[in-house]
């Protein structure tokens, strides 16, 4: 069978499941409307104690001394504790990369800090407001150093050492070739160069950071509750740097309000509570404020892409050659590369690029260290779409045209990228033509033109969006960094014929106990209704790798369908039995065991489900009590979803402010579990894409204090922002994955990033206006209008 | 630095009366979280802007965060949790925010459905249906970084025809 035959067959098989595809309103959305969901900040625990943080108020300065008398004699505080301290107890973390220096991170700075806002000491006291009091009262004598804020001048002579363990603040300097580059380049009629900038972000989920640690002093045993993206890696990481064995620590992450790539590492705030937690043998909880997470939680996306294009003058692209900058911030929770080279293997986007060459390079600087945003690769769309823009414009070409025609469609796949990524039943330029085939680009074209006569600046910008969505553990290998991509569920039926399900992912908002109680109803012929979704805490659910990039769909819900199959193999053996009937012969159907032709012929699951639990000698010869299945799975190298976005804009020529007029999604991330979960992910990926090109940005001053620290200065996307988000689905299975699911979440950023950007550039075009830094606030727009005007 | 004292307060929450010692410093929020463990009411910001602890004083919408619990003195107070029926049954809002999937981590949803309710019932039913617009313009002063607001927006306009026929 061919592979599209195989995905036609995949498609054939999910549409006559009863669950998998509907549009199932959310099982857990009761408890939030009325409030009773449990986030972190709702858990108190009888004698807890709260912790607030002394923070740097320089961005670079050594530390002379602490002196904490003061605080401590505040009545009220219980402990003070610096870096120094916790070090005699507690193991730094040390961020390895392959063919790099390692960066160690102790819980907290011992004699530097490297930020402004670091933090350097905590405050343990009866309540939060008695902890902020002495927090005040702590003297830090500090000696300021110049700080280190230019990444492009991070490594020249003079500039002191951002982390003087390392030889140089550029951290990493690596240079990726593939096909024959040079020959590229010496073939081309002509080199087009573009560049693509982004701004500093932060996450900025509702809900900030927050845990509460406990110990428990009898089991010697801690328990962490806190919002983490990836509950195990978080336990192993804890015990290792607490110096317990991974059985004496239990996390418990319960509802997280947004984590969207912050609540995965652990930091350094919540590893000083838990240590404290220990040695005082007291609960603690830390609630992070909002000051803190807008300057010292995770910043994102201080990056910058140069590009330069080898092309005939037909419009054929022969070769690219890409340098890339990352401002990697003071700390490294990830391995300095790994951000800034997704964006590397991935800049070629939906285009037959043969030769490819990419260097990446890494500063460390003293702001905010860097982490995983949603789409960490956001602006790779913009400029893999842009720089096919800019070739157009400079041979006089007809961009969507030339895009067209360098674009991978599904006759050109199974098709591996120059970099050696598997691309397999993507729609790109399918999408592509049936985005352009629904929008009248030459009547757009003339009402742009008469709008110019008007003074009033329209544009459009279409995007085509590969997204990386799952990470087998095959890609890690590859990748030098240590990890894996496989996942692990657990599916039990009880005595009663209730199902209970766990798995190693964990929620943040995406609706994963509706959407898995889909997938595991339909393997075991039962309703979502009967299937309770518990995940999270590591005391239930298997060892996973947690709820990251877009790996939820295809590995969660993939092993939790698998598991749920090996279950299903099992009802149908005793059914078989009970029955005296072929168990290929059977199937379940509304929790009952019917054969496929006997009418009246059944078995209720209840009834298997009592024989295995109380009456096990009613089973078949040599079966095992009891209905439980754990699998784990490993997903292919990489799995891909693709989608196609159209934003139209008209920007203010008087004031520089974008107005979105319209926007549609043509989304295909193969088989859908839930539609209308999808839609929901698409509408706050565009959302936040659309922060990143209008809106937001974390700005320091030349003296390195985060001059956006409150919600007022850092603009988040507002209801008046946001357009309404039209969504459209094709659904293309991938053969490889169960059930055809290929992933999606983070793309939608990358598609909005590229099609608000293009099109305002598409609206700023025709008077001579070149954007290559985001964000488009008014103010830059204007400076832009206005130079293209007198130059 | 003096410990902060502590002053007698009477307040009605959620048509509850309740006598409470509280220092003068504590927060609205805080109060209702902690003191009284009604802990749907959330806090975002603590500086007013993102609306994830908007409750209703006197029928009125008010960020918590904003409000020290000694203000509240003498003062009806509805969170969240006096929202539905007293069977349990879900208001109009909050059963229009499940049914258009207006919520994914669920953080920012009390907020937004105390000040849906409070713009609806503040609205002069003679003024027609809602429109998107309206509604952009009346709640763009709460924050939800999941959602993009798409279906937020379709809750509103929901909640708002059914509560207009009743």
């Amino acid at each position: 069978m061919s592979k599209a035959e195989e995905s036609a067959d995949v498609a054939a098989s999910v549409a006559e499941q009863p669950f998998i595809g509907q549009r199932l309103p959310r099982k857990e959305d009761r408890r939030f409307v009325i409030g009773k969901g449990r986030f972190t900040d709702d858990i108190s625990v009888p004698g807890m104690l709260h912790a607030a943080f002394v923070r740097s108020p320089h961005a670079h300065a050594r530390i002379r001394s602490i002196d904490t008398e003061a605080a401590l004699k505040l009545p009220g505080v219980v402990a003070v504790i610096t870096g120094r301290e916790l070090a005699e107890f507690t193991s730094p973390f040390v961020c390895q990369q392959e063919g790099a220096a390692p960066m160690e991170m102790d819980a907290l700075p011992v004699d530097k800090a490297r930020f402004a806002g670091d933090p350097v000491a905590c405050v343990v006291a009866v309540d939060r407001y008695v902890a902020e009091d002495g927090v005040d009262l702590v003297e830090v004598d500090w000696d300021a150093l110049p700080p280190v804020l230019d990444m492009h001048h991070a490594s020249d002579p003079g500039v002191p050492l951002v982390d003087e363990k390392i030889p140089s603040n550029l951290h990493t300097r690596e240079t990726h070739r593939y096909g024959d580059i040079d020959g590229a380049f010496a073939r081309a009629d002509r080199v087009v160069k573009a560049e693509f900038r982004s701004q500093r972000l932060t996450h900025v989920p509702i809900e900030t950071r927050s845990v509460v640690a406990t110990w428990d002093e009898g089991r010697e045993e801690l328990t962490y509750y806190g919002a983490a993206q990836t509950a195990h890696i978080l336990r192993t990481t804890l015990a290792d740097r607490l110096g317990l064995s991974e059985n004496q620590v239990r996390v418990v992450s319960p509802d997280v309000g947004g984590g969207f790539g912050l609540k995965l590492p652990l930091f350094r705030e919540e590893f000083t509570v838990a240590a404290m937690a220990m040695r005082l043998k007291r609960p603690i909880k830390w609630v992070e404020d909002r000051l803190e997470n807008l300057t010292a939680s995770n910043h994102a996306r201080d990056d910058a892409v140069s590009v330069e294009v080898a092309v005939l003058n037909d419009g054929t692209v022969l070769g690219v050659r890409a340098n890339l900058w990352a401002d990697f911030g003071a700390y490294a929770f990830y391995p300095p590369s790994y951000i800034i080279n997704v964006i590397g293997w991935l800049l070629l986007g939906a285009y037959k690029i043969d030769n490819y060459e990419y260097t990446v390079n890494v500063a460390i600087t003293n702001k905010c260290p860097a982490g995983t945003l949603r789409a960490p690769m956001a602006i790779v769309t913009w400029a893999s779409d842009g720089m096919m823009h800019r070739v157009a414009e400079e041979l006089g070409l007809d961009p969507f045209e030339l895009r067209r025609k360098n674009m991978l469609s599904l006759d050109d796949q199974p098709y591996q990228s120059a970099p050696g990524y598997p691309y397999e039943a993507l729609t790109l330029r399918e999408g592509f033509d049936e985005t352009l085939a629904k929008f009248d680009i030459d009547a757009f074209r003339r009402e742009q033109a008469d709008a110019a006569e008007k003074g009033r600046l329209i544009g459009v910008g279409i995007a085509s969006v590969v997204e990386p969505t799952t990470y087998g553990s095959a890609w890690y290998k590859a990748s030098g960094d240590d990890g894996s991509g496989h996942e692990a569920a657990t599916v039990k039926l009880e005595p009663t014929g209730a199902i209970n399900v766990t798995a190693g992912i964990v929620g943040t908002g995406q609706g994963y106990e509706t959407s898995l109680a889909q997938v595991v109803a339909d393997a075991l012929g039962s309703s979502p209704a009967n299937v309770d979704v518990r995940l999270g805490d590591t005391y239930i659910a298997p060892y996973g790798m947690g709820s990251r990039g877009s790996r939820g769909a295809a590995a969660g819900h993939g092993v939790a369908y698998l598991a749920a199959m090996d279950l299903r193999e099992k009802v149908l053996g005793i059914g078989a039995h009970l029955l005296q009937r072929p168990a290929e012969s059977l199937k379940i159907v509304n929790d009952e065991v019917v054969t496929r032709s006997d009418v009246g012929v059944s078995v209720p699951v209840r009834e298997i489900a009592r024989i295995a639990y109380n009456d096990p000698t009613s089973l078949p010869d040599g079966m095992l009590p009891g209905l439980e299945a754990h699998r784990t799975y490993d997903p292919p190298f990489m799995t891909f979803s693709n989608a196609t976005h159209l934003c139209q804009v008209e920007v203010d020529a008087e004031t520089g402010g974008v107005t979105i007029v319209k926007y549609r999604v043509h989304e295909d991330a193969g088989t859908l579990i839930n539609p209308m979960i999808v839609d929901g992910q698409v509408h706050g990926g565009v959302s936040m894409g659309i922060g990143q090109v209008l809106l937001e940005e974390t700005r320091y001053d030349e003296q390195g204090m985060n001059v956006s620290a409150t919600l007022a200065d850092y603009l988040m996307p507002t209801m008046d922002t946001v357009p309404m988000i039209e969504v459209e689905h094709l659904e293309t299975p991938n053969p490889n994955t169960p059930q055809g699911i290929k992933g999606m979440a983070e793309g939608p950023v990358q598609g909005a990033v590229a099609s608000v950007a293009l099109a305002v550039q598409d609206a700023v075009a025709r008077s001579g206006g070149r954007l290559e830094q985001l964000p488009f606030t008014p103010s830059r727009l204007l400076g832009v209008l206005r130079a293209s005007r007198s130059g | 630095m003096t410990a902060p004292k502590p002053r007698t307060i009477q307040v009605t929450v959620n048509g509850e009366t309740i006598t409470a010692s509280v220092p003068d410093r504590k927060l609205l929020c805080d109060f209702l979280r902690e003191d009284l463990s009604l802990t749907g009411t959330h806090v975002g910001c603590e500086h007013g802007v993102c609306g994830a602890c908007t409750v209703l004083v006197e029928g009125r919408p008010a960020r918590s965060c904003l409000m020290l619990a000694v203000q509240a003195d003498g003062r009806a107070i509805t969170t969240i949790e006096g929202v539905s029926g007293p069977d349990g049954s879900l208001h109009p809002v909050q059963r229009a925010f499940h049914e258009q999937h207006a919520l994914q981590c669920g953080f920012c949803t009390p907020g937004f459905i105390i000040s849906t309710i409070a713009y609806l019932e503040e609205r002069d039913p003679s003024a027609g249906p809602v429109s998107e617009d309206e509604v952009r313009e009346h709640l763009s002063g709460t924050l939800c970084r999941c959602t993009g607001y798409t279906n937020i927006v379709r809750a509103v306009c929901q909640a708002a025809a059914e509560l207009s026929e009743s």
